[in-house]
Formats: structure tokens, C-alpha cells, sequence
């Protein structure tokens, strides 16, 4: 087996910080999307003891073909998850908390609820702490994402993942327009939650394609973008095309800053969720 | 005190990693922090740091060698 990955795609780990990180986790019974997806930066993150949470379980009811984390038959919903939530981004001193979760499908709500106890939860044992949420498309359905824009979480996050063209390859249980609708109902319903969306580059897409993405999303008055490269967890998962420069990843950072977007993060090993404290204070210092 | 060095199990799926560079080589002093290696999985290169000062004494492999989870890599003699 020979080298394979370019230079720039480097983390750091420290088996100790990871291991800290991982033990609050299991004592408190909770999943990290950094760990269940295999996220590439999660030693940086532990070492900074910084986490995403990922609520409702561990198993995916969708099987899209770019993810890691497990599908099939979801577990039950943990009424005590939004609680152990809370004490532990108490436990981290967590300034500024994501929550994600997997795709339920099979509930009523699509989770909903869920989520809405989780914000609340949070909120009450860490008034001082800034809460995103990175929300499944709850198949668009306006009820159910009323009850997550109710809870008024600070930031809401709904990743687009990809181009238009290379939907049914790589989201084949989603729909673009689906996806583009949840984040123009959060806006219009609630404009001072901060919207998100993000996507991943290296799966064969071509620079129009990207910036149609963000023509669209800014359409819908999305606040902030994200780009990285995608990363195949495995050799059943969707091929990867291409490891996308930095220098490209600069210019597509360039080009959506000049479009229009409030906040953009693009780089090889940027994901929805890094250094989302960063971008969300952005929006901090503007009130 | 000798400290086994062992390959770190760093995603769930992983089975074994390619040692890429070795940062540190027999008779080199190490504090806790420093880069001992580096490993390439799947998806990225990871820089293993060290846990503990010392000397690192003994390698087992070479880099370009294919490692497999909880094989050891090297032996650190720890500062008293």
C-alpha cells in the first residue's frame, strides 16, 4: 500500500484528549456525529474539547451514499438525552454547542420534538451558551419545522451536500429543492435565526455547479456557507473524484464572499460544524 | 520505565494505518506533545503525539510499513 493523500490533508491527534472526550460521551450515553461520521478533525476538536453532538440515536434511516454513520432500524428516542446533552456541554464550557442528529424517518415528527427539548434543555443549565442546530430536511414539512424554529435555537443548519446535478448519485433519498425550501421557511419565518448550509466538493462537480449552489442559497438569504472536501469513509461508499487545492478551495471562498454570503469557511478539511463557533460570533458582534 | 508505543485505533472502521513518517528516531529525546509519527488512513494523515518526555529507544517498523491497531511501533523510555 503506498502513500495516497495529498500533503494538506494533515490533523493532529493526542490520544489522551481523544480518549477524555470519548469517556464524557459514553458515561452520559451520547454519540458525536465527530466520531459516528469519522470526522477528520476530530482530534483537533477533542483536544479543544469541543464536540457535536448527535441526537436521536446512532442509526440513520436514510442510506446516503457519502456518509459513515450506520442505517437501518433506529433506536428508541432517549427522554433523558436532552438533559445529559445539556451537562455535558456544561461539563466542556461549551460557549457555543452543535446538535445533530440522524434522519428518523420513521417518526411521526421526524424528531422534531426531540430537538426542541434538547434547545430547551441546553439552554436552561447554559443561558450564556450560543446553540446551532444541523437539522435533517424533516421532509419539509412546515409543522415539524416549526417546532425546531420555535425553540429559537441560534443558528439553524440544513446542508445542501452537494450539487443539483449529483443528487440521485450521492443524496438519493433527498431532493435539492426540498433541501433549498427548509432554509428559505426558517428565514421567512424566523429571520433572526441564523441560517446555514454547506457543501461537499471532490465528487466530480464543476465550478459553475458550486457556484450555482451558492446563487441558489443565497437566494433563499442564506447567512452562511461551507465547503469541504469529501472524504470516503470506505470502499463502499461513493467515489471520490478528486482532491480539490487549497488554492481552489480559496477561490471558492472568494468568489461566495463576493456573491454575498455573510460568513464563508472553505478548505479541505472544513466540515458543517468546524469552528462553527467562529462563524457564528460573527453574527455576535454585528448586534 | 519502558512505554510500548502502540498503533492508535483512530476512526472506529480502521484496521490498520501506513506509517508515513517517522518524526522521531532512535536515541531522540521526546516531550510530551511532540509528533512521534505520522499515519495515513483512509482519510487523512494524522500526526500521533507523544504522552509522555523521554527517550524514544526502540522501532519496530519503517516508515512506508503498513501497521496494523495495537501493534508496537516503539518503546519510550519514561523520565523519571
Amino acid at each position: 500500500m503506498g502513500r495516497k493523500l495529498p500533503d494538506w490533508l494533515k490533523v493532529n491527534y493526542n490520544k489522551e484528549a481523544v480518549d477524555e472526550v470519548s469517556h464524557l460521551m459514553a458515561d452520559l450515553k451520547l454519540n458525536t456525529v465527530c466520531k459516528e461520521a469519522n470526522c477528520p478533525n476530530l482530534g483537533e476538536c477533542f483536544k479543544k474539547k469541543t464536540a457535536t453532538f448527535m441526537i436521536l440515536g446512532s442509526v440513520c434511516t436514510r442510506n446516503c451514499r457519502f456518509c459513515n454513520v450506520s442505517n437501518g432500524h433506529a433506536a428508541e428516542v432517549d427522554p433523558e438525552e436532552p438533559i445529559n446533552l445539556a451537562l455535558a456541554v456544561k461539563t466542556l464550557g461549551l460557549k457555543h454547542v452543535v446538535i445533530t442528529s440522524v434522519t428518523r424517518d420513521d417518526l411521526a415528527d421526524g424528531g422534531a420534538a426531540h430537538f426542541a427539548s434538547t434547545i430547551e434543555a441546553v439552554r436552561k443549565y447554559n443561558p450564556d451558551t450560543t446553540i446551532e442546530v444541523l437539522i435533517p430536511d424533516l421532509e419539509g414539512v412546515h409543522e415539524h419545522l416549526d417546532i425546531v424554529i420555535n425553540a429559537n435555537p441560534n443558528v439553524i443548519n440544513h446542508n445542501i451536500e452537494t450539487v443539483k446535478y449529483l443528487y440521485a448519485d450521492v443524496r438519493p433519498q433527498a431532493d435539492y429543492e426540498r433541501s433549498l425550501h427548509v432554509l428559505k421557511y426558517v428565514k421567512e419565518k424566523a429571520p433572526d435565526i441564523i441560517t446555514k448550509t454547506g457543501i461537499m466538493v471532490g465528487l466530480g462537480e464543476t465550478d459553475e455547479q458550486v457556484y450555482e449552489v451558492m446563487d441558489d442559497c443565497l437566494k433563499v438569504n442564506c447567512d452562511i456557507f461551507t465547503i469541504g472536501q469529501y472524504l470516503r469513509p470506505s470502499e463502499n461508499h461513493i467515489e471520490l473524484k478528486e482532491y480539490v487545492t487549497p488554492e481552489k478551495f480559496e477561490e471558492y471562498k472568494k468568489v461566495g464572499q463576493e456573491k454575498g454570503f455573510k460568513y464563508i469557511a472553505s478548505g479541505p478539511l472544513v466540515r458543517s460544524s468546524y469552528k462553527a463557533e467562529e462563524a457564528s460570533g460573527v453574527f455576535n458582534k454585528e448586534k | 520505565m519502558i512505554k510500548l508505543i502502540k498503533m492508535p485505533k483512530l476512526s472506529a472502521n480502521m484496521e490498520s494505518g501506513l506509517l508515513v513518517t517517522l518524526r522521531k528516531q532512535n536515541g531522540d529525546d521526546v516531550q510530551k506533545g511532540d509528533v512521534l509519527f505520522e499515519v495515513e488512513t483512509e482519510k487523512v494523515v494524522s500526526e500521533i503525539e507523544s504522552e509522555e518526555d523521554g527517550k524514544l529507544v526502540k522501532l519496530y517498523f519503517r516508515e512506508g510499513d503498513n501497521v496494523k491497531v495495537d501493534e508496537i511501533i516503539a518503546e519510550i523510555e519514561i523520565a523519571e
